[in-house]
């Protein structure tokens, strides 16, 4: 309940009270999104629905509450606390991370200097998208990344189309390792968080739960933070999301020489789709990576395909 | 005749008073101003270092000051946490207007406030930064030409005070 009121905090009160009369239940919610002269539309349970003045779903566009340029206005002031030159970075970004770990991704004008992005004025869209932390997702795959011989855990690699909750499952490996288990110690965990999805820094405070034993650079370039977490925080395992520039390559490899774990995650539908890429394939060439977990989302989000070890045997499903 | 030279004191003293009055806010209107350009240099300072959305920087300045902008100080931070609806230029305006009465600023300073006020908010930093800069160096101005008055102006009203005091004694009499 508390979560909806702070959440609801960010959207000008007209939208406020639209939104706070919808009786649905706010963990499945998981995107808002707002138009300039067009109907507000929520994703609700994995469909798409427009919501009426009283607060109910509907199917028909017409029906739908009209967001006007004004409520854009107000509702970017209160996203950016009356301050929007204190996300200068993030807007060139073309997102913004809330109290909450909500990501709100806008688009509008840019304005464009030499070759760079240097700002953007007329906000007229943007798009909320609630985080939501499903703890113990990873109960399942846990077994298989657990190496007791040597009291540790593999290099691992999650391979997902998009939208199939590979972040939600690498956030849920990194805190179940960084707290450790009753047969299992925990280890120092660092994450490279480059776009503020694995831990939804707000004022550098991860607001999904990483674990006690887990160290953030937030906002990082993933291969300068690796290089840095190794310098600064000597992790035993270090987390990062999507890799696959040839800087990450070099990166990787100074973490694996350091003696540090990796699980990555990164977009792909199998294995052999990941092998054809430049970067991953020659990662996967060299058996860097002793585990890899294969997801779909054919019977649900965040579905485990299978299992594979690092020669590509199926060790599950 | 007693009451006629008691009365006559009593004029005297109350207009030598009002001229005291008068200047005595000359100089705290100075003081004041000179407190408003602190405030706004430490705001600059939060800004253009740290970043600080408004909310926060406004309530950490309130929470260091001790002065007569405390109360709106406090009001800003506060309304600005509410989120009720409206924008900050009118959160900030309406600040000026309700809590400003202790201080001897003049319809001309709070003028100026509010319109600074409209330009916060919404720019890039440099813009931000700029909008600073300006208000700062219009305080600096009104300052430096307050202070290089002051004198004369406290002579004039005080000596202004004493002899309305004997002028009005002297036709009453």
């Amino acid at each position: 309940m508390e979560e909806k009121d702070e959440l609801l905090k960010i959207f000008s009160m007209k939208l406020r009270m639209t939104l706070g009369n919808m009786r649905i239940n706010f963990d499945d919610l998981q995107e808002i999104r707002l138009r300039i002269n067009c109907p507000l539309i929520i994703n609700y349970k994995n469909k798409e629905y427009f919501v009426s003045e009283d607060g109910s779903l509907v199917t028909d566009p017409l029906k739908g509450v009209l967001v006007s340029k004004n409520e854009i206005k107000e509702t970017m002031e209160y996203i950016s606390n009356y301050s929007l030159y204190a996300f200068e970075e993030e807007i060139r970004q073309g997102f913004i991370t809330i109290s909450g770990g909500h990501r709100i991704g806008i688009a509008g004008k840019t304005i464009i200097q030499g070759n760079h992005i240097k700002g953007m004025k007329y906000i007229s869209f943007i798009n909320i998208r609630l985080a939501h932390q499903v703890k113990g997702c990873a109960d399942k795959v846990m077994p298989y990344l657990i190496d007791e011989k040597n009291r540790s855990i593999y290099h691992t690699l999650i391979i997902s189309p998009p939208k199939c909750g590979k972040t939600t499952l690498l956030r849920d490996i990194i805190r179940q390792v960084s707290d450790g288990g009753p047969n299992f110690q925990g280890m120092n965990v660092g994450v490279v968080d480059e776009r503020s999805e694995i831990g939804a820094c707000y004022m550098g405070v991860p607001q999904n739960e990483l674990g006690i034993r887990t160290d953030v650079l937030d906002c990082c370039p993933k291969a300068k933070g690796m290089m840095m977490l190794i310098r600064s925080m000597s992790p035993q395992v270090i987390a990062v999301d999507e890799i696959g520039s040839k800087e990450d390559l070099e990166a990787i490899n100074h973490v694996i020489n350091c003696g540090c774990k990796l699980i990555a995650t990164v977009h792909g539908s199998s294995l052999e789709d990941v092998k054809s890429k430049p970067v991953l394939g020659e990662l996967m060439q060299n058996k860097i990576f002793e585990r890899y977990i294969i997801l779909n989302n054919i019977k649900s989000i965040g579905n485990i395909e299978k299992i594979c070890d690092a020669a590509g045997n199926k060790i599950w499903g | 005749m007693i009451f006629k030279i008691v009365g006559c004191i009593l004029i005297i003293l109350s207009s030598t008073l009002m001229g005291f009055y008068c200047s005595c806010e000359l100089k705290s209107r100075i003081d004041d101003l000179k407190e408003l350009r602190k405030i706004i240099m430490l705001l600059r300072g939060d800004i253009r270092y740290g970043n600080t959305p408004l909310p926060e920087a406004i309530n950490a300045i309130a929470k260091r000051h001790d002065g007569n902008f405390k109360n709106f100080l406090v009001k800003v931070s506060d309304s600005l946490r509410e989120r009720l609806g409206n924008t900050f230029s009118q959160i900030w305006a309406q600040a000026v207007e309700k809590e400003l009465h202790i201080t001897s600023l003049n319809k001309r300073d709070k003028y100026q406030m509010i319109q600074f006020g409209e330009h916060l908010g919404y720019l890039d930093k440099e813009m931000q930064l700029n909008t600073l800069d300006l208000y700062i160096a219009q305080l600096d101005e009104e300052i430096r030409e307050l202070s290089e008055t002051v004198k004369e102006k406290t002579y004039l009203y005080n000596s202004l005070g004493i002899m309305a005091g004997i002028f009005i004694a002297i036709i009453l009499a």
